[in-house]
């Protein structure tokens, strides 16, 4: 994977200057591309602004779905009070009982494709991983991931994302009335019995926090989780070093996270006519925080598009930056994180049979973002 | 038994008596508000700041060269500030008091 020459599509974009002046939706965008720019922007919520239903993703989403995000699009102070009302659920991973949870699912799971012989890893590997361990955040029994499988990897987006997004809301609405039947506190009781601002939340509300936690957490842990397999299968040297050294684990985890950087870009409106490093942006227009020019650049990381196990210090943003920081990442991390430990303990390598790259092409780059299929062997020890 | 006091933003002083480990894990296990360590102590997230009360400073020491790159993309950083996962308790450190401080 990183001999991929698609790998950095912004690293002539960044020599040129800070903002690459791009269109999605028929709209002009000011992409905004090194670290600290980008990390500065995140944090600056009332020049860009999260107040902007559907257009937060870029491209926009209003034939995806009929509910704006929660706590996405927002801006604190409202922000803050929405994501505290799930904040409880999405520390959880930091929970010894649910990281142990989470390691007999991994450890079944690796055993289940070593006894398969050549796998498809989206279908057979991460795909199922990913619907499986969003039982345990969400609280719910894990035969609910069986009908989560189905929407594919990526809910919104794949070819019939409106269909899939209309499916995934009658799920929601449903789940929101059964979900008394299931643990204690889980995601969607959680939802009903969350009160702002001294009401209970509306359906379209408990909606819109349901659907990112379906949407947002999907690819981007799909796409991570194939990058790290195919890293390990063309790298079998990095996995002998996780497993000499393990106390690498939570390193290597963060350096495979920037380097996939799963999720390219990110919207914000600008309220008013503002100036971005030279490029004037009107009034209602958007810019777009872009995670992966960032993470490739080299004059914060010392040569970015090689993945060192190692690299210290690793301030990515591949998560996010500032108040929006990625709600799911404790949950993401502890997948990572365990996924490699399990493979230092019960693979012994990884071989690589096929690949088809996901490229991302918009008007004014093209990237490759993971794996539209890949094909592995997983060779027990 | 080294002491370690952690007095967070909303003024809520927070001591461990038997203070062992680095500083984030202390903090973690004592659910110290505005600790969060997300990145499990590698300088990639900055999750974990900290304030050193100026009179410690000199027995703490200053940052690291890593932390030192981590703390510089932070506006709100400054000549006290340290990573809280880079610091280890020792005994020398009996009595420590940092500020809880989040970017």
């Amino acid at each position: 994977m990183s001999k991929c020459p698609y790998h950095d599509p912004f690293a002539e974009k960044r020599e040129k200057g800070p903002v690459l002046e791009t269109e999605f939706d028929g709209d002009p965008v000011a992409m905004i591309l090194g670290l600290k720019d980008v990390r500065k922007a995140a944090r600056d919520w009332s020049t860009f602004s999260s107040e902007a239903p559907f257009r937060v993703p870029i491209p926009r989403e209003e034939h995806l779905r009929s509910v704006r995000q929660f706590p996405i699009e927002s801006d604190p102070p409202e922000h803050s009070e929405y994501r505290k009302i799930v904040e409880p659920a999405f520390n959880r991973p930091n929970e010894l009982e649910y990281q142990l949870r989470m390691r007999s699912l991994i450890q079944e799971m690796i055993t289940e494709v070593i006894s398969l012989g050549s796998i498809e890893a989206i279908s057979d590997f991460a795909l199922p991983l990913q619907s499986r361990a969003l039982t345990l955040l969400l609280g719910v029994p894990e035969s609910e991931a069986d009908v989560w499988i189905k929407w594919g990897v990526h809910v919104l987006r794949d070819r019939d994302g409106p269909t899939k997004g209309r499916e995934m809301e009658n799920y929601c609405m449903k789940a929101f009335e059964k979900c008394s039947s299931w643990e204690e506190n889980n995601f969607f009781s959680l939802l009903n019995e969350a009160t702002f601002h001294g009401r209970f939340l509306t359906d379209e509300e408990k909606l819109g926090f349901a659907n990112l936690a379906f949407a947002g957490g999907r690819d981007t842990v799909i796409n991570t989780v194939c990058l790290i397999l195919a890293h390990l299968a063309h790298h079998p040297d990095d996995l002998e070093r996780l497993r000499k050294e393990p106390e690498l684990v939570n390193c290597a985890g963060e350096e495979f996270v920037r380097f996939a950087t799963p999720l390219t870009h990110i919207g914000r409106k600008c309220p008013v006519d503002t100036e971005v490093h030279g490029v004037k942006v009107k009034a209602d227009k958007l810019i777009s925080l872009c995670w992966a020019s960032a993470n490739f650049d080299d004059t914060v990381f010392d040569k970015p598009t090689e993945i060192r196990l190692d690299r210290k210090p690793n301030p990515h943003v591949a998560f996010g930056n500032g108040a929006h920081t990625c709600l799911g990442a404790p949950h993401a991390r502890l997948i990572i994180r365990t996924l490699l430990t399990q493979l230092t303990e019960l693979v012994s390598s990884i071989t690589y049979l096929s690949g088809q790259p996901k490229i991302e092409k918009t008007a004014d780059y093209e990237r490759v973002n993971s794996f539209e299929s890949l094909q592995l062997r997983v060779n027990g020890l | 038994m080294a002491k370690l006091t952690f007095v967070t933003e909303s003024g809520e002083e927070i001591t461990e008596n038997d203070a062992t480990g680095n500083l984030m894990e202390i903090a973690r296990q004592n659910d110290v508000d505005g600790i969060i360590g997300a990145c499990g102590g590698v300088c990639s997230c900055a999750t974990c700041h900290v304030r050193v009360k100026p009179e410690w400073m000199e027995r703490v020491g200053r940052p690291g060269e890593d932390e030192q790159d981590l703390l510089e993309l932070e506006d709100r950083a400054d000549e006290r500030s340290r990573l809280s996962c880079q610091i280890e308790m020792t005994e020398e450190l009996d009595g420590l008091v940092v500020e809880v401080t989040p970017l």
